[in-house]
């Protein structure tokens, strides 16, 4: 973008433009696209969701405005954009209109490190990854905020539960990204959708293959549980179904949110489904490698650049196009698996949410991390590194090496799996036959 | 540009002075956390400011995301919220002032003019990235690392012995509202009423406190 602004400006216009203001005005077009970007996601899914859900119900759903309700949306928003401002008059009148916005700004402040096609993202910041996630956790303030203030008990307990929920599910998704911060070395997120290039099979050792950008890491044992433990931590971060117990409509009229009304209350809503959108294309970007994809290597290796001064710059706009193209379909892919498990679950009680998450994932996580260690060694280190025992029978090649990784990893995992699982469903048989017991009724205090 | 980083660095030394000056002055305790937050805010601002991109990071996921949430957490929990009554000030704040500023005076004042500081004219961009400060605590100071890991393992086991303290039951599940009641019932044996007029005589006329059919349930879980 600096590039087109400053040929613009300073090329084609002759203004002379020192460079800051060429800066700021790059980032202010990109902020701008952003920002558009962002409420018509949130209007598109909004419609999406209802409709998957309907049709999952044996129900039509919205179908009345516009071409198949396509139009509901809007129609939704100019409804609230009517709707009157009701603050309870013993609400703390600045906390009570700050939270909204606590929670929904952050949420924005997501898209900044989203790559979404070669060479496509607003600010490649080396700290990408922690970036997104420390952000995401400024929105829990924003809840919190919005539960005290409203002065309502269930919106106090909404509250409650929402931080409870997601700052105990933050340490199994953090932990479970670890594994591509150990494979890429970086936490830039457009340097780890670059690793997933290539093959997964290997990345530069099978000859004669071109690069068809399905090297992605849900292809080996390390990615794909770190995939599951992140997608299960993810949906409790959104606050979707199995995990909903903060708005649970049925307990506590709608957590929160109970005591807005109006914007306030649409913005609200926005955060949340933006949140969710993101989630899923974090989750696409990680494990499932972002905008890489058929063709794209091609594309850049056609297209203008500095190392191509003989390129075409068509080549730049359809590599972009197809890179968002796939961005995009792997992401709306992850939220019709967000929207069918709403079909199909039923909500968690706190109590389980709390042992799934401290007793299964966070275990299940740190030995992925262990694994990731493993996978690293076997594939890339040799006598210097100190790792001379996967030279016993020679230099191994690329493609043997990662067979065996793939082997050892597999069976670690699935023996982690298969053990913990066995542990919390003995924990579980143990539990209900204390109740069968009589375990209903209290027990004294030992001590007495 | 250097006079843009001054400004920047004067409006950020203002709203951390600001905000921590509310902390300490406001009423009311949800107010003062909030205020707190903005303090950690500023504070994750200077970091950017000295190049330390990943420190700033870390600053608003620790501090805010966790510890500030904690302390609002805690602080919904505690019943005063907002006493007007209570003072802001207490009775000796003019000698403990007096007291603060003489150990800064003692402590920090010479610190700050004999230390050699660093000036760097142009910061190095990886100054205190993720990859420097994990060679710095793998290498350097690993053994404050590991001293600081335990201390924490120490505050873990310690909180989970205060959580688990007599409450074997709550183990099994989460209790009902009227088996907690029961429960607390069950462990302050006789009534509020009866309890306000104590009489030694009394063991014999009420029933055993203690129904011992329940400890098998207890340790079955």
């Amino acid at each position: 973008m600096y590039d087109v602004v400053d040929f613009i400006l300073n090329t084609q216009l002759g203004l002379n433009s020192p460079d800051w203001v060429v800066m700021l005005i790059s980032h202010l077009i990109v902020v701008a696209i952003l920002f558009a970007i962002a409420p018509v996601q949130v209007l598109f899914l909004t419609y999406y969701e209802r409709r998957a859900i309907a049709r999952m119900q044996d129900r039509v759903g919205p179908n009345r405005v516009g071409y198949e309700g396509l139009l509901q949306p809007i129609a939704d928003g100019v409804k609230m954009f009517t709707k009157e401002d009701i603050v309870p008059v013993s609400a703390d009148q600045r906390v009570h209109l700050l939270a909204p916005i606590v929670t929904a700004a952050p949420v924005m402040y997501m898209f900044a490190v989203l790559p979404w096609g070669p060479n496509m993202i607003a600010v490649d910041l080396p700290t990408g990854l922690l970036f997104f996630f420390a952000i995401s956790s400024i929105s829990t303030v924003g809840l919190l905020m919005a539960g005290w203030a409203s002065n309502n008990k269930f919106a106090l307990l909404g509250a409650m539960r929402a931080v409870a929920q997601v700052v105990s599910y933050e340490i199994p998704a953090l932990l479970s990204l670890l594994f591509a911060v150990m494979l890429t070395g970086s936490m830039s997120l457009m340097a780890i959708v670059e690793a997933q290039s290539g093959l997964f099979i290997s990345t530069t050792d099978v000859p004669n293959i071109p690069d068809l950008g399905l090297g992605w890491f849900v292809f080996t044992p390390v990615g794909f549980l770190a995939f599951v433990c992140f997608f299960i931590a993810a949906l409790a971060e959104g606050e979707r179904t199995p995990f909903d117990i903060p708005e649970a409509d049925s307990e506590i009229v709608a957590g929160y949110m109970t005591e807005y009304s109006g914007m306030k209350f649409a913005l609200f809503y926005l955060a949340q489904y933006i949140l969710n959108f993101l989630l899923c294309a974090i989750t696409a970007t990680i494990f499932f490698g972002g905008w890489q994809g058929p063709g794209i290597a091609w594309l850049v290796s056609q297209s203008l650049s500095a190392d191509n001064p003989a390129g075409n710059p068509v080549y730049n706009v359809l590599a972009g196009m197809l890179g968002t193209f796939y961005l995009l379909a792997k992401t709306y892919a992850f939220f019709f698996v967000m929207v069918a498990l709403r079909g199909a679950f039923p909500r968690l009680r706190i109590d389980q949410l709390m042992n799934f998450g401290w007793k299964f994932l966070i275990p299940l996580t740190m030995i992925n991390i262990l694994s990731a260690a493993l996978w690293i060694a076997i594939t890339r280190w040799g006598t210097a590194q100190g790792f001379g025992i996967i030279e016993f029978a020679g230099e191994p090649s690329n493609l043997v090496r990662w067979l065996i990784a793939f082997a050892v990893t597999l069976v670690i995992n699935v023996a982690a799996y298969w053990f913990l699982a066995r542990l919390n469903i003995q924990d579980h048989v143990a539990r209900q036959a204390a109740l069968a017991a009589g375990g209903l009724a209290v027990s004294p205090p030992r001590s007495a | 540009m250097d006079l843009v980083v001054q400004i920047m660095f004067g409006v950020t030394g203002l709203l951390i002075l600001g905000a921590a000056l509310m902390v300490v002055s406001v009423r009311n305790i949800i107010h003062a956390a909030l205020w707190l937050i903005a303090c950690f805010f500023g504070i994750a601002m200077l970091y950017l400011l000295l190049h330390a991109e990943f420190l700033a990071i870390v600053q608003v996921l620790l501090y805010i995301g966790a510890v500030a949430v904690l302390v609002l957490f805690a602080v919904m929990l505690t019943r005063q919220i907002d006493d007007p009554d209570e003072p802001v000030l207490f009775q000796r704040w003019r000698s403990t002032l007096l007291i603060a500023v003489l150990l800064f005076a003692a402590v920090l004042v010479p610190t700050i003019y004999t230390h050699d500081w660093q000036t760097f004219t142009d910061p190095q961009p990886t100054f205190a990235g993720p990859r420097e400060l994990g060679f710095a605590f793998m290498n350097a100071y690993l053994l404050p690392f590991q001293i600081a890991a335990v201390l924490l393992l120490a505050a873990l086991v310690g909180a989970i012995i205060i959580a688990m303290e007599d409450q074997e039951q709550r183990r099994v599940r989460v209790l009902t509202l009227a088996e907690e009641v029961a429960l607390r019932r069950e462990r302050e044996p006789s009534p509020p009423a009866r309890s306000a007029h104590p009489q030694p005589t009394s063991s014999s006329t009420t029933p055993p406190p203690v129904p011992p059919a329940h400890e098998q349930a207890g340790e079955g879980a």
